[in-house]
């Protein structure tokens, strides 16, 4: 299935692979199977998923072929493409497995790491992030876990938040400081942390929608052993940043298709529907100009996103056109599902419970617009990103700072 | 024409916050959706302090001041129960809820009171509460609304225009809290070895949203006056005020969440439960879309008074 192929014909007939594929293989009513199930369920259906696409050689294409990947990026395209139009489920458990953790072990771990852990993450064990704390958000560098050598190993401690999904992950990655004296980019080491060591306490922190889907971790005299350290000690800030950095477009564009297929599609049902007085909010000339409106702009974001992954792999990729992306993307998509929760009405806060394993966009729509600030503030804030995309690629001056 | 409210009402409005902070502030929506059965009665002792019940907003135009300042307050700490319904109450009925005929619902399950409700073209009735379809932590104390038609008298207009500017007030109050909650917040988070406060495009964010504030202010003002002064206009004046907050809510709440980062998600910030209980009063009667479309179709090509427009009239001639 990932034979190099690469003229028109042969991605043709790569599409009607995969579209074949998606009618045979999607469960047929999976949104609404996977609504209000308990977290036990979600998780055997997120694994038992993966493995379904890992057996047709879809779970991780974008890997390295002797890592079990070796898709090309334009049938990788085809694929992201066509799974977003079947809307299949979305890989939310494995996500930071498969692309953080793989994307670090590939670029700094060791082969022994390698080993140890790839295959295993193909086998379905599932990785959260220990990145962000409390004093440490944005500014990703002030953390102050601290990792103290003893023996041959580390002691770690501290407090971790924000970790999506730490309650089920096997592993973690975690940046602590291993040398507090060093200016404070130059003594954070990288680490892979085994959730089963003991001192590790996971707190889910409850949110507005009730859901709890962030961990807080509390980290008491975790002891990790040296051949967890990935790179060089204290050099973990320039790993994070290059496998952080590590090529993202692709999800991008799953994300982009699946709001401009499925996402679309609700909005228009969701604007066809004929409201409490009989008239359908379509028929109204202001909708239809919004619905228009988010039409250019999804197919403006699918161009991008496309531009952006076959940047990329030309190797011709632009300093900020990540970060171009992200911006435009979240802020798109809060539009799309406020716009969506208005026109849904009071009756759409009472809907509280939306299918497990979907996108960013469920048709439920007030939750929708709730997760929509999960883009605009994780994985740097939109202000972030515009700082980005003015200092790296306007060449704008830099900002004045504080002490850096 | 003066709009301020007087000195006697915005200290009122001060013994307000006062009083809900000792009856336990930011903890009386944590109780209340802890316990509904108790939101009455976790309130009604502060109103009762206020001698809130006994001002009469309808025939004393100080005590309708008074009675905005109030609502202000309220909102503020996003009191879970319906003030501004009460106080803007009929002769004969304990509350008056404005509602869409079509879709008639309210912030007022489970309270044992008598409503009259009024529809946004003006016909009165008597509405009974539906028992709640889910717990408060979901429907923010928000039910269906039985109708039944009431006999006619009344003052429909008036009824309209006080029962949409008093709400208009808590929102309001909840404005106020959503910047000084965000403006703490701001001032307290230092990331990059410096407050957020310092970062421009922080501040500039800040400011958008303040402007909105403060706008939805001064018409919040402007239609208390109207109401006031008995202005043929009012109803209008009322319901553009009611887009202009609604509208203001918008980004007001979009700039607090974006600038609390996370953290504003989350039940220990309080600015995830002011966004929360706030909901029901952008979205009902009608939220911004139909707000706007009924102002619209109301005003037709004629437009609003304005505080000059009699001047102008007049100037035309």
């Amino acid at each position: 299935m990932t034979g190099v192929r690469g003229t028109a014909h042969d991605l043709a007939e790569f599409r009607a692979e995969v579209r074949g594929w998606c009618r045979e293989h999607i469960p047929a009513d999976w949104r609404r199977a996977q609504t209000g199930v308990p977290e036990e369920e979600f998780v055997a259906f997120q694994k038992e998923w993966f493995q379904e696409l890992r057996r047709a050689g879809f779970a991780v294409p974008h890997w390295p072929r002797e890592w079990g990947g070796g898709m090309p990026v334009a049938e990788q395209i085809i694929l992201y493409q066509e799974l977003a139009a079947h809307d299949a489920p979305r890989l939310v458990l494995a996500f930071v497995a498969i692309h953080h953790a793989a994307a670090t072990l590939l670029a700094a771990g060791t082969d022994e790491q390698r080993r140890r852990h790839l295959p295993a993450i193909l086998d379905g064990e599932i990785w959260a992030q220990g990145f962000s704390e409390p004093g440490a958000g944005s500014d990703l560098a002030a953390l102050s876990t601290t990792a103290r050598r003893q023996d041959d190993g580390y002691v770690v401690n501290g407090q971790k938040v924000w970790a999506s999904g730490a309650a089920h992950a096997d592993w973690c990655l975690l940046l602590a400081r291993t040398d507090p004296g060093a200016p404070k980019r130059r003594g954070i080491s990288y680490f892979l942390l085994d959730m089963s060591t003991p001192g590790i306490d996971v707190r889910p922190i409850r949110q507005a929608t009730g859901e709890s889907h962030f961990c807080e971790i509390f980290l008491d005299d975790v002891v990790i052993p040296r051949t967890c350290l990935v790179g060089r000690e204290n050099d973990g800030w320039r790993v994070a940043q290059e496998t952080l950095g590590a090529e993202r477009g692709m999800t991008m564009l799953e994300l982009a298709e699946r709001l401009g297929n499925a996402g679309f599609r609700w909005l228009l049902e969701t604007c066809a529907r004929p409201g409490p007085g009989g008239a359908r909010p379509v028929d109204d000339a202001l909708v239809a100009d919004r619905l228009a409106g988010f039409e250019t702009e999804l197919t403006a974001l699918r161009a991008l996103c496309r531009d952006l992954v076959e940047r990329h792999d030309a190797g011709t990729p632009g300093p900020a056109d990540a970060s171009v992306v992200k911006l435009f993307y979240s802020e798109l998509l809060q539009r799309m599902t406020g716009f969506g929760a208005e026109i849904a009405g009071p009756a759409a806060h009472a809907e509280l419970r939306k299918p497990l394993s979907s996108g960013w966009e469920s048709g439920a729509w007030a939750l929708d617009f709730i997760g929509s600030w999960e883009w605009t503030i994780p994985g740097g804030t939109s202000e972030i990103q515009r700082t980005i995309i003015g200092e790296r690629g306007l060449g704008l001056p830099r900002e004045p700072r504080g002490g850096r | 024409m003066n709009i301020d409210l007087s000195e006697e009402a915005a200290e009122y409005g001060r013994q307000a916050v006062r009083a809900f902070e000792a009856a336990g502030g930011d903890d009386l929506v944590r109780q209340a959706e802890r316990e509904p059965k108790r939101r009455a009665a976790l309130v009604g002792p502060v109103l009762d302090e206020l001698g809130a019940l006994d001002l009469d907003p309808r025939g004393d135009a100080a005590e309708l001041e008074a009675a905005a300042a109030l609502c202000r307050a309220a909102g503020y700490f996003a009191v879970p129960f319906p003030v501004a319904e009460r106080l803007s109450r009929p002769a004969g009925a304990d509350g008056l809820l404005v509602v869409d005929g079509a879709r008639p619902a309210a912030a007022v399950a489970g309270l044992d009171l008598s409503w009259t409700a009024v529809t946004l073209d003006g016909r009165r009735c008597d509405a009974a509460a539906r028992a709640p379809e889910g717990p408060p932590r979901t429907s923010a104390f928000v039910t269906g609304l039985d109708l039944r038609p009431a006999g006619a008298g009344g003052e429909c207009a008036r009824d309209l225009a006080l029962g949409l500017v008093l709400p208009c007030w808590t929102l309001l109050g909840m404005l106020d809290r959503a910047i000084d909650l965000t403006r703490e917040h701001v001032l307290l988070r230092e990331q990059f070895g410096q407050a957020l406060a310092r970062f421009q495009g922080v501040r500039f964010q800040l400011t958008e949203a303040e402007v909105e504030r403060s706008g939805a202010e001064a018409l919040a003002k402007y239609a208390l006056w109207s109401v006031q002064d008995h202005r043929g206009e009012a109803a209008d004046d009322a319901l553009a005020l009611r887009l202009a907050a609604v509208e203001a809510a918008d980004v007001v709440f979009r700039v607090a969440h974006q600038l609390h980062g996370a953290f504003g998600f989350c039940d220990e910030a309080f600015l995830s439960w002011l966004s929360r209980y706030g909901q029901p009063l952008r979205r009902l009667p009608l939220g911004p879309a139909g707000t706007r479309d009924r102002l619209t179709r109301s005003l037709g090509r004629r437009g609003l008074t304005g505080p000059f427009g009699e001047a102008r009239e007049r100037a035309a001639r």
